[in-house]
């Protein structure tokens, strides 16, 4: 028994990955978020190389588009999962797999599987840009320091499209979520640092930014790494069991 | 003026539309209330730097509400997201109904410049008897210009996320990238750092209509024009796609 | 065989379904009939687990749904509307569901060829006609080879050639054992078709039994139809 439902879970984690490789939208907002992402790179070390040349880090200029490049990766979770209600997919998707709690969470995992290289290769390409442009001028680079910070990139744009995925599933309406998600990432959540500088250390975002923000003179990071991952594993797995809830209640 | 109502009665009857009213108009009043909050005691002391950004930042961001309007007006046509349907594009319904395509186009864009002129106008009610009933006699005087250019601003954004989304016909990309830009630190802010051509993008010459901040580029006239002259542009545009486009395609 | 036993459906104040009975057995096709908005797809849809019932049971094989083991293998299923994602093509499709049964990529080109789509199979579902819709809709459903079909509507938007090819199809399964349940407003097709009848009316069953002892008295099956659902004309559209 163990070893079938063992076999099975992983037949339906191929049948995910199958559902995400073949939707050609996904593909589109990988790639776009790619090309986005390395035009806003160019952009800002070029203005970072215009100022304060010899003093910027490279890993600062690198990484500074991140609040735009984790929109590509709210857009990729909503899309993976509201794509089930499109045409009527669902109905096959429940009727082929009824399990249905298995079958919401085996999809997130399928999405994780995709978006931890992509979310490394994307901010990879971005330091890898700062770097080539700034060597001559900028601080030297440690490779620890490096490393740890890129895997604290992917970490939070793999989680954070995890958690967004998780509220397509609740919304099950492609611009809703995109409605809900955008206006909180990008008007709610600034405004409420700006008001309550106390707050950040609880909201997912903000909290899992210091998954690889660097310790920075003008701030104190008050959340370790390690905590911030805490904070925002925490904020995605509530958005999952809550999603999942829901998603086997109600009628497809 | 028949294709016009029914525009307005097919945007009513959206529920997507409600969330656009309730941050188009109430948004950027709490906004302002919480920045007159906070910047009450420098103002009272005349230390305030900002006095004259207070309110208007809450109307800078409360254009969010209108982003959606204009995307919702449009890709709700082709929307499918319904368990059962099986294509239900609304559009081929809407351009059986009214068959000039350009009138359709017209009668919608009516339709949305209406409701945002109405809606940009609740949000200036809101937003000045926000700041008014926190700040007192300390409040700001608003300037009509200034509340007109708001207003301007408002139905000019409206109106570029509608013909955007006519030519993606999918909310997705208009959503993401007009949200994003109209958030606290806009791309097109940090592109006006790396070129000055980016003084001539829809928004920042658009914010120039009632954001005094001392890095303006345009008089609020230019501004205007700026933007009206993208927004005719997109239109032209969208209207040439729209009306050669195969609708099932 | 599909038990279905005293279904009650409320949806917000509206009673869908007011306590449906009645089986479908191996070896027969079950036609199940309706007016529009009688609870015939909520029916469906309830033994298919995609809906919940308010109370009674809907059972395959005297299991619910979602506790069979492999439901692909089971039950066959072409609900209404295409059920694929427009923008994926027929191919990709029918294989991430094969995937999700295990089962392997050749079935997915044999059931393309059975439903007579494997000229279109490599383009998008978005493309299809209603009729290409269905077909793949039935390629689905017959992928995992199941003892029972059921099917909502099947002949809808299907041309001619593809309304007999169901007809005979359909037909041949009974024949080898298998249990078919359809449902459909096409009398004459039904009739043509259906070993039993069931129909029902306002959520209620109003008539259940072979073809012959529905129709009775009646000189067709859409005169006993009309005789026994219009009782309130004009209600239902």
């Amino acid at each position: 028994m163990s070893v079938s439902s063992s076999r099975k879970i992983t037949q339906i984690l191929d049948a995910e990955l199958d559902k995400l490789v073949t939707l050609p939208v996904i593909w589109l907002t990988l790639i776009s978020t790619f090309i986005i992402n390395l035009a806003l790179t160019i952009a800002f070390t070029s203005a970072a190389l215009q100022w304060g040349a010899g003093t910027q880090s490279i890993l600062k200029t690198g990484l500074a588009s991140m609040g735009y490049l984790q929109a590509g990766f709210i857009i990729l979770g909503i899309l993976a999962t509201c794509s089930e209600y499109t045409g009527g997919q669902i109905r096959t998707t429940l009727t082929t797999i009824p399990w249905r709690g298995v079958q919401l969470f085996t999809k997130h995992m399928a999405l994780a599987i995709m978006t931890i290289p992509v979310a490394f290769i994307i901010a990879a390409s971005g330091v890898l840009y700062a770097f080539m442009m700034m060597r001559d001028t900028a601080v030297a680079i440690e490779i620890d320091k490096l490393i740890k910070t890129l895997v604290g990139v992917t970490g939070y744009l793999t989680l954070t499209t995890i958690l967004s995925a998780a509220i397509g599933a609740f919304l099950r309406r492609t611009t809703s979520a995109l409605m809900v998600l955008l206006s909180y990432y990008f008007v709610v959540s600034p405004l409420v640092r700006d008001f309550l500088p106390s707050s950040k250390n609880y909201f997912p975002d903000t909290a899992g930014s210091s998954m690889y923000m660097l310790p920075s003179s003008d701030e104190i990071n008050v959340l370790t790494p390690m905590q911030g991952t805490g904070v925002l594993l925490l904020w995605t797995l509530l958005f999952i069991i809550v999603a999942i809830a829901f998603y086997r209640k109600r009628d497809a | 003026m028949r294709a016009f109502n029914a525009e307005l009665s097919k945007l009513f009857s959206l529920p997507g539309i409600w969330l656009a009213f309730l941050i188009g108009a109430f948004a950027p009043a709490i906004i302002a209330t919480l920045d007159s909050m906070a910047e009450k005691e420098d103002i009272i002391a005349g230390a305030s730097t900002r006095l004259s950004e207070v309110g208007y930042i809450g109307l800078g961001l409360g254009v969010q509400g209108i982003i959606i309007l204009g995307v919702l007006a449009v890709s709700s046509e082709y929307l499918t997201e319904s368990s059962e349907s099986g294509g239900g594009n609304q559009i081929t319904t809407s351009l059986t109904v009214i068959s000039s395509r350009f009138h359709f186009l017209l009668a919608k864009a009516g339709a949305v410049t209406v409701i945002s002129v109405f809606l940009s106008i609740v949000a200036i009610i809101t937003t000045v008897s926000a700041t008014n009933l926190i700040l007192g006699e300390y409040a700001p005087a608003f300037e009509a210009s200034k509340l007109i250019g708001a207003v301007c601003y408002w139905t000019f954004t409206a109106l570029l996320a509608f013909g955007i989304t006519i030519l993606t016909k999918s909310g997705i990309i208009p959503l993401a990238v007009l949200m994003i830009n109209s958030s606290v630190v806009t791309v097109s802010y940090l592109l006006t750092k790396v070129t000055k051509l980016a003084f001539y993008l829809p928004d920042m010459a658009g914010l120039d209509m009632f954001m005094f901040t001392s890095d303006r580029f345009h008089t609020p006239f230019t501004g205007g024009l700026i933007m009206f002259a993208w927004v005719a542009v997109l239109f032209i545009v969208a209207a040439i796609v729209f009306h050669r486009r195969d609708v099932a395609s | 065989m599909l038990t279905i036993n005293n279904l009650v459906k409320h949806r917000g104040t509206q009673e869908i379904l007011s306590g449906i009975s009645f089986t479908a057995r191996p070896g027969r096709v079950t036609g199940f009939l309706g007016p529009n908005g009688a609870g015939k797809s909520s029916t469906l849809r309830i033994l298919l687990g995609l809906d919940r019932a308010t109370s009674g049971s809907a059972l395959i094989d005297g299991k619910p749904f979602a506790e069979l083991h492999n439901p692909l293998a089971t039950v066959g299923a072409a609900l209404d509307g295409f059920g694929a994602h427009r923008m994926r093509t027929g191919r990709a499709h029918l294989r991430w569901i094969a995937r999700a049964a295990g089962l392997s990529r050749s079935r997915v080109e044999e059931v393309l060829e059975i439903v007579g789509l494997t000229h279109a199979a490599g383009k998008r579902v978005g493309n299809y006609s209603l009729g290409m819709g269905r077909r793949l809709g039935m390629a689905a459903a017959l992928l995992g080879d199941p003892k029972i079909l059921v099917l909502d509507e099947p002949v809808n938007g299907l041309d001619p050639e593809g309304i007999r090819w169901i007809r005979t199809f359909l037909r041949e399964r009974a024949t080898s054992g298998k249990t078919v349940l359809l449902s459909s407003h096409l009398m004459g097709e039904l009739a043509e078709t259906v070993d039993d009848v069931v129909i029902i009316h306002h959520g209620k069953v109003v008539a259940d039994g072979t073809l012959e002892e529905v129709i009775s008295n009646h000189s067709t099956l859409e005169e006993a139809f009309f005789a026994l659902t219009s009782e309130s004309a004009g209600g239902v559209v």
